[in-house]
């Protein structure tokens, strides 16, 4: 989520209305306020709105969704005559350029900041970490035209920013701090990518880091913007929302020739939408009029067509915009939400529970039955308990997570009592008995299905008890079951049995081992239980 | 007056015709030991009905070494008896008592040591300390030498003197009941009749017998289980499904770009299995490359299947959802679920890498953003809270999208989900032709509210006190 600083006297200046106004209503749009300070809110947006991620972004939606200034924004763009040519080397590397010339710019230490902030956001939001987009932003009064995005030599040097040194290109991913956490987006190909002027000043080593040269101080007037990825819609949002923001702030913009081609236009895109479909999902009652009054409050151009249409444009840096819903989404939100009515839909259904949790419900009554606790432990827990405390093997079954947090979950669990144990040591200074249950998923190989246990304990916990429980247990689930010796080392031998129903194993019951009662620093003896519920006639195949 | 026990009763039958006496006396009348007397009559006595004196008093009484000297007279005066006209220093030393006696001899000056032989000092004897052995008295300065020499000790006796007060008497002589007590009923005497003459033991109703812990669900079940019931009532199919989901399912079956942060290794649990994509999923790519048939755009760039083969642990049951809408494309469908899901998330009070979430879907001809909103109301409405609103939200898979907020006395709004309508991109490679309306919630949110916890891990690694105390019943106030 992207936290926006919004300075309350440029965040007036630009909406033209009072700052109480704003904080109350912009919420409204999509957001949470997150902390009111003396001279500024910080606001958190959604990441889908990173044109909201500027003050100016903020103050352009809110001047139309209080009815300051509605409809399309216009963003004139005069070619600025500069040339960007593009190595063809770059195809396999980073092959996606955008640029533009921002010119008339006055910076103080704030508008700076709110700058390089909103590079950030954008970084974090479309640019995905910077390997879809990264962005420079150059003092254009420190270089020559035209520029020349290349593929270079790794072992070819310049001062990058915030150091006094030249470095090459590798010393930089590593020893940088930006190249250091960046390395891994280049660090493979043979040629990195590099921006230069025509006097082969280096501008940028995208997406790493900027050369010292441009660096962007209050004394700035002229910017010339680049943007480098691999995806073309993305580079060209990001190009677009620095532009208009920067717009916003009173600037002017001019486009560059790549390729041929003049960018950025900053025009908006059209769409023709259908309002019954908006007004059939919204449940609200919609002309093409009041539709189109709607959406000029959001920012589009929108003009009613025929009966049952509006033509919408869509503003440039609205990245958001994908489909038809995503322009209903926004009527909703100038109608308001607190508008729609609220009323539950009519048709018939009945309710029906899922059979596997109705079994899990049967079984939580004959454990309650029997004066069981019931437990809910985790299900991610590790070898150590699972097996090694238990003195079982590991099951060929279980699941290792690859990127654990931390050595207690490692694992997907594939039984419960090792977890039953473990709440007895937790519990070891409460009262007993100790008779506790629990029932849920575990998981082997990539199937999930559920089973259920139970332990006891206290000064005479026995065979017998675990016995009498498991007989009671799986009578009431219509388990017909027989016994047979168990090797479960879990267990003491002579102490221990096997359940058996349909030809196959299907749970165990005994009293533990002390070799494992010791490994969970247990003192009195535990009479235990498990069984597979997919052993209870009529259960779902799953 | 405080119900009496059997025994309080034969104690102010007996003190009736004694009135007073001590312990030891009433113990013989009545056939119990005195220690017994005295504690009974402790306990009526707090009933005013008796009282107990207690009469502390020293006695002197000889210690081990004391009785034989009492016996054999004392060390001393067994040396003197010993000397004779010449007796020889040296033969005195041999003498058993000469240890302890000679010193007193010397100290007591009895004799006289001249060279090599003793001799007794004519006119002395030790014929008073003698007496003062036999017959000690207290002040008596020889008696306390005697003390001072651990030959007679004070001994403190306690006489416990008891007498019936007046109300004990009125009492007494009012009639007591005093048949014998019964405690346990028992089958012999339902079956012969005889309780209907038994005495039957009266119980302290304020003393609290030994706790009894039922087997009782979760807290935390129960929650789940109310919702479960809540989303039943309403008209809902209940979903149950894996843990371990294809990526394709938990992601790209719902529109979520292969690039998003929220499928980075960083936030969601992979495992190394993969599972082979399902018939259809081209359906699946060809929306995000470019929208397919529908009027989007798709996120554009590349697809890789490799990327949707990936099992991870589910991050959401929605995977449940869209797996059911693909079986059953045809409306109405009102199905929820209920399940553990998964985020890769550094642990602490308020963050759990696995929560439940409790998830529903409606999907049918004629239903609304609206709609929407009224089964949220209806539900959180059922769950206890009076007051819900709904401000615009983001998800990936939803549009229009919306959060749920409640109202908490002493607490404000709370967020407690996020719904929507599931995006066309979502829906259209499964033949789904109608409005699919979504929402999740976090039904741990409630839980921590309800039973007023600190730390989520407490759920699951639960202190046996808190379960055995948090009642099955508890009247909710406003949802919490």
């Amino acid at each position: 989520m992207a936290v926006i600083t919004l300075p309350y006297k440029y965040l007036e200046r630009l909406t033209r209305t009072d700052k109480k106004t704003i904080l109350d209503k912009v919420p409204l749009i999509g957001s949470d306020v997150e902390r009111i300070e003396e001279d500024h809110a910080d606001v958190e947006f959604f990441p889908d709105r990173p044109d909201l991620f500027s003050p100016e972004g903020v103050a352009r939606a809110m001047r139309g969704f209080l009815g300051i200034e509605t409809g399309l924004p216009a963003y004139p763009v005069k070619p600025s005559g500069i040339k960007f040519t593009i190595d063809p080397a770059l195809a396999e590397i980073r092959p996606v350029l955008g640029a533009a010339v921002i010119r008339g710019v006055s910076f103080d230490d704030e508008s700076i900041q709110s700058i390089m902030s909103l590079q950030e956001s954008l970084h974090w939001a479309v640019g995905r970490g910077r390997s879809k987009v990264a962005i420079g932003i150059h003092d254009m009064d420190t270089v020559k035209p035209p520029f020349h995005y290349i593929a270079s030599r790794p072992s070819r040097g310049f001062i990058p920013l915030d150091f006094k040194e030249k470095m090459t290109m590798d010393e930089i991913l590593e020893k940088h701090p930006k190249g250091r956490d960046y390395a891994k987006l280049v660090k493979d190909f043979p040629l990195y990518p590099l921006i230069v002027d025509d006097d082969d000043h280096v501008l940028s080593f995208p997406p790493i880091i900027n050369g010292e040269r441009t660096r962007v101080t209050i004394d700035t007037k002229n910017i010339l913007l680049d943007t480098t990825g691999t995806d073309k819609r993305a580079v060209s949002v990001a190009v677009n929302i620095i532009c208009t923001a920067m717009a916003e702030a009173g600037a002017t913009i001019e486009s560059v020739e790549i390729g041929g081609v003049q960018t950025p236009t900053l025009a908006p895109v059209e769409r023709v939408v259908s309002v019954p479909e908006c007004a059939k999902i919204l449940g609200i009652h919609l002309t093409p009029q009041s539709m189109a009054v709607l959406l000029e409050k959001m920012r589009y151009g929108a003009t009613p067509e025929g009966a049952d249409r509006v033509r919408v444009q869509v503003p440039c840096y609205r990245a958001d915009i994908m489909h038809d819903w995503d322009i209903f989404e926004d009527v909703a939100i100038a109608y308001g939400y607190e508008n729609l009515e609220s009323k539950p839909p009519a048709t018939f259904t009945v309710g029906k529970p899922s059979p596997v949790q109705f079994f899990a419900e049967v079984t939580r009554e004959c454990f309650t039955g029997l004066g069981y606790l019931e437990v809910m432990p985790f299900t991610l827990t590790s070898e150590d308990v699972l097996y090694t405390k238990m003195q079982r093997t590991e099951s060929p079954g279980v699941l290792h997570v690859m990127h654990p947090i931390s050595i207690d979950n490692t694992v997907v669990r594939t039984e419960f009592l090792p977890l039953m144990l473990e709440f007895l040591t937790l519990n070891r200074h409460r009262e007993l008995p100790q008779r506790l249950f629990s029932v849920g998923d575990v998981v082997r190989d990539c199937t999930t299905h559920q089973q259920a246990a139970g332990v006891s304990t206290h000064p005479d916990a026995d065979f017998s008890e675990a016995y009498a429980l498991a007989d009671a247990v799986l009578h009431e689930l219509s388990i017909a079951y027989t016994v047979k010796e168990s090797a479960d080392p879990a267990f003491i031998d002579g102490r221990r049995a096997d359940i058996i129903a349909g030809g196959k194993t299907i749970g165990v019951f005994g009293e533990i081992h002390p070799g494992v009662l010791t490994a969970f620093e247990l003192e009195h003896p535990v009479a235990a239980f498990e069984f597979d519920l997919r052993a209870v006639p009529g259960y779902p195949g799953l | 007056m405080a119900d009496l026990t059997q025994n309080e009763k034969r104690l102010l039958a007996t003190l009736e015709k004694e009135k007073k006496a001590d312990a030891p006396h009433i113990a013989a009348v009545m056939g119990a030991t005195p220690e017994a007397v005295v504690q009974w009559a402790h306990l009526a006595q707090d009933k005013g009905l008796v009282s107990v004196e207690r009469i502390a008093t020293t006695e002197l009484v000889y210690t081990d070494e004391g009785k034989s000297y009492a016996q054999d007279g004392l060390p001393e005066t067994q040396l003197l008896r010993f000397i004779l006209p010449g007796t020889q220093l040296a033969d005195l030393q041999n003498h058993a008592a000469f240890k302890i006696g000679f010193g007193q001899l010397r100290k007591k000056g009895l004799i006289k040591v001249e060279g090599t032989s003793v001799a007794k000092v004519p006119e002395t004897s030790t014929d008073a300390d003698e007496a003062a052995l036999r017959n000690p008295i207290a002040a008596d300065p020889k008696t306390k030498e005697l003390i001072k020499r651990g030959i007679l000790q004070e001994c403190e006796t306690i006489r416990n003197v008891i007498a019936i007060t007046p109300p004990g008497l009125a009492l007494a002589q009012q009639g007591l009941d005093l048949r014998e007590e019964t405690g346990t009923l028992t089958r012999d005497q339902i079956l012969s009749g005889s309780w209907k003459t038994a005495n039957l033991r009266r119980y302290d109703i304020t003393k609290l017998p030994k706790k009894a812990y039922p087997g009782k669900v979760h807290p935390y079940q129960r929650i789940i289980g109310e919702m479960r019931e809540i989303l039943l009532d309403m008209g809902f199919t209940e979903l149950y499904g894996s843990i371990i989901q294809q990526s394709y399912w938990n992601f790209d079956a719902l529109f979520q770009p292969q690039d998003h942060p929220a499928r980075e290794m960083q936030d969601t649990f992979y495992l190394k299995e993969t599972l082979p994509l399902p018939k259809g999923y081209e359906k699946v790519k060809a929306m995000h490359i470019s929208g397919g048939d529908t009027s989007s755009t798709g996120w554009g760039g590349s697809w890789k299947e490799e990327k949707a083969e990936q099992c991870v642990l589910r991050t959401h049951t929605t995977s449940l959802s869209i797996q059911y809408l693909a079986q059953n494309p045809n409306p109405p469908v009102k199905a929820f679920a209920v399940g553990r899901v998964y985020r890769r998330e550094t642990i602490d009070t308020t963050h759990l890498a696995e929560f439940e979430q409790l998830e529903g879907i409606v999907m049918d001809k004629d239903v609304n953003f609206g709609n929407l909103l009224g089964i949220l109301r209806e539900f959180y409405n059922r769950m206890g809270f009076e007051s819900v609103r709904f401000k615009p939200s983001y998800y990936p898979y939803t549009e229009p999208s919306l959060d749920a907020e409640v109202y908490v006395d002493g607490i404000g709004w709370i967020e407690m989900g996020g719904a929507g309508v599931f995006r066309e991109e979502v829906t259209a490679p499964f033949g789904v032709k109608y409005p699919v309306l979504a929402w999740g919630l976090g039904v741990s949110r409630i839980a921590m509210l309800r039973l007023g916890l600190k730390d989520l891990r407490l759920l699951h690694k639960s202190d046996v006190a808190f379960l055995r105390e948090t009642p099955a019943y508890r009247k909710s106030r406003g949802g919490v």
